[in-house]
């Protein structure tokens, strides 16, 4: 069961960065990489490692692409 | 019109570097997943024991490299200095857009629940998962949300400095009194009994150091964050 999720996670980890790096918008490119980050805290927990898991939810796919989308608001790249 | 054609070669070449990644992980993970010997790990938990810290993460970043992890707080400081001089204004500036009713109650409401939680996560890193680092990131999200929330709210910036100061100087200050009482940089000083492992106060400076990381890594969050979200059109 455990296996399963591993493998679950890995290949929608996969198809989601293929996505981000794919998209046409650089919000879209920003939410899936978020998705990333997400999919890496499940791996990160199953794996024992519980604070790094944190570290990832909250810097990972928190801060960082909250940051990443205020900087594009500075740009002034049309979104 | 066959699939071969509509996809671009790069596309293709993608696909097959993502999948020759898959079988490598995959194979790396299942050939070490069964494997038990003596690592590097086992030799920290081991010393781990000596410090009588629950969470052995912690006592490697804070104790065993604390150095390292004072060098890491000047790194965000440099940082925060720098978005600072680059985005900041002197004058008013304001975010243009009006937030609705929903997320002006919502925040006032989960604004007390996120920093309780980030001060949890802090004080408690060293029984649980968490630390400084994450605990001043959660509460640097819960200022992003009074940021986007509240049109005339803005971070103190007199308590920023003022938090921030003390951090960086009790910090090393902490540090000398190890070196002057035990001869090491660091030095865990305070009483750390083994036999203490597992409640609130245990461990010597180990907590205390986390918590003066999380005071610092909160305030220089809050303030990148500010200066991000606010800033005039017309600079």
């Amino acid at each position: 069961m455990i296996g399963f999720i591993i493998l679950v996670t890995f290949l929608a980890i996969i198809v989601v960065a293929f996505t981000s790096i794919t998209q046409k918008k650089l919000a879209d490119s920003i939410i899936l990489f978020m998705g990333v980050g997400l999919g890496s805290v499940i791996l990160f927990f199953v794996f024992k490692a519980p604070d790094v898991a944190l570290t990832e939810a909250v810097i990972g796919a928190g801060i960082s692409s909250i940051i990443f989308l205020m900087a594009l608001k500075h740009l002034g790249v049309k979104a | 019109m066959s699939l071969k054609r509509e996809l671009p070669t790069s596309t293709m070449s993608g696909f097959a570097l993502s999948g020759i990644l898959v079988l490598t992980i995959l194979n790396i993970l299942l050939q070490n997943s069964w494997h038990v010997g003596t690592r590097a790990g086992d030799e920290l938990l081991k010393l781990n024991a000596t410090e009588g810290v629950a969470n052995a993460v912690t006592t490697v970043v804070v104790y065993f490299r604390g150095f390292d992890t004072l060098g890491e707080i000047a790194v965000l400081f440099i940082a925060s200095l720098g978005i600072g001089l680059m985005l900041h204004s002197n004058t008013q500036c304001e975010i243009k857009a009006e937030s609705n009713f929903m997320l002006k109650t919502a925040s006032k409401m989960l604004f007390p629940i996120i920093m309780l939680f980030g001060i949890y996560v802090m004080v408690y890193g060293h029984l649980s998962p968490g630390g400084g680092f994450q605990g001043g990131v959660i509460i640097a999200s819960g200022v992003l949300l009074l940021l986007i929330s509240d049109k005339s709210f803005e971070v103190p910036h007199a308590m920023i400095v003022a938090l921030e100061t003390f951090a960086g100087v009790s910090y090393v200050l902490i540090g000398l009194i190890g070196l002057l009482v035990i001869d090491k940089f660091l030095g865990n000083f305070l009483p750390h009994d083994i036999s203490e492992m597992g409640l609130l106060f245990s461990g010597g400076i180990i907590p205390i150091i986390y918590i003066i990381v999380g005071i610092k890594v909160g305030s220089e969050m809050s303030l990148i964050v500010q200066n991000l979200i606010k800033r005039c059109e017309n600079v």
